[in-house]
């Protein structure tokens, strides 16, 4: 199983980024969502402990995904795949990569100016974006968060739909890749 | 003329009293009533904005020295509103039912090392304890800094027992330090 992306197919490194970040996100969502709503009890402390750690692990990762993708090639467009198709894909992944990095840091500043501890996996604490409270840019920060989590929400629904449509309705490589990586040649090839 | 010179021999010596008086009036301005802790594991302070202390301290005369102080909890400020809104709720500080925190000194004294300490009753949620002060007075004419701190365990005041008792989410042990600017009372 190569390590590096090929003209056939994404590598070991990039599916692994790809789908540790997307469970995390989706982890993500629903802990963001729910520990909103709870009453405040010491396992209400923890759960927000658990997303701020969890949201520090994706920025992380995806810092690491980007860092290792400037160095890599991205597997060609199926053949058939119309020029403004290419294009949307790749404005949706560019936009993705963003709202992946923007809305951890968004989260960050929003803790910081909260003055709230960061503490990942109450191994070490993360530092101060703002240096204590901030109350003019707290509020802001938030909804920045939750914007942006908004518009990462419809993102997901034209990445997956478009990743569906062409596994099922175009029946190419494009999903199947991104899952299985390279697939072997066969015969003479 | 007995009585004259009597009555002026007893106000030459109130004009020559002593520099610093017993009695001294807190500077609210300039004064501060903080305390550190940890939370998550995670240092971090606060303050009681709002509070009164009626300071008779002479460090020639420690036998009369005596410190009341009345703390507004709900003054309570430690740089984030929601934990500070939950820090006055029925778990913690409970203001609805003990909005103030009382402390008076019932004595002083001068250890070897030749600090003075002080020893009082802390009433903070309804619960009365011995606290010991370590007590730093510094003269400076009409006016004198008087620094107190304190080690305290929140728990001995029950606030945020149960499940809050947890230290690795907010530290039991409490360091209490007050900073007072005075000016001597006329």
């Amino acid at each position: 199983m190569p390590l590096r992306s090929t003209e056939a197919g994404w590598g070991a490194l990039v599916r692994v980024f790809h789908w540790s970040i997307a469970l995390l996100i989706l982890v993500q969502a629903v802990i963001g969502l729910s520990m909103v709503e709870m009453g405040l009890t010491p396992a209400k402390v923890r759960v927000f402990a658990l997303h701020k750690s969890i949201g520090m692990t994706i920025l992380a990762l995806v810092l690491l995904r980007i860092a290792w993708r400037l160095g890599e090639r991205r597997p060609a467009d199926p053949p058939a795949m119309p020029r403004w198709q290419v294009r949307a894909a790749r404005a949706t992944h560019l936009a993705l990569y963003l709202l992946i990095l923007a809305i951890p840091l968004s989260g960050w500043w929003f803790n910081s100016a909260s003055n709230a501890p960061l503490v990942w996996f109450g191994w070490f604490d993360l530092p101060s974006l703002t240096g204590g409270l901030d109350p003019v840019w707290k509020p802001r920060a938030l909804l920045l968060h939750q914007t942006l989590f908004g518009l990462l929400v419809a993102l997901l629904v034209v990445h997956v739909g478009a990743a569906l449509w062409h596994h099922f309705k175009q029946r190419d490589e494009v999903l199947r890749r991104m899952v299985m990586g390279p697939r072997k040649k066969t015969g003479g090839g | 003329m007995k009585f004259v010179i009597g009555c002026l021999c007893t106000t030459l010596l109130g004009l020559t009293a002593p520099a610093f008086a017993h009695a001294w009036k807190v500077d609210p301005a300039h004064s501060t009533l903080a305390f550190t802790n940890t939370y998550q594991n995670v240092a971090y302070s606060g303050q009681f904005k709002r509070f009164t202390a009626k300071i008779d301290y002479d460090p020639a005369d420690l036998a009369r020295a005596r410190f009341d102080v009345d703390v507004d909890i709900a003054s309570l400020d430690t740089q984030n509103g929601e934990r500070d809104e939950a820090a006055l709720g029925a778990d913690f500080f409970d203001t609805a039912k003990f909005p103030h925190a009382h402390f008076v000194t019932t004595s002083f004294r001068k250890t070897a090392d030749g600090e003075v300490q002080t020893d009082g009753q802390l009433t903070l949620r309804g619960v009365t304890r011995p606290v010991t002060l370590v007590v730093k007075f510094v003269p400076n004419g009409d006016n004198a800094t008087l620094d107190v701190s304190a080690q305290l365990d929140r728990l001995d005041f029950g606030i945020g027992a149960g499940e809050w008792a947890d230290p690795s989410m907010i530290g039991v042990g409490v360091k209490v330090h007050g900073h007072l600017a005075l000016h001597a009372q006329p």
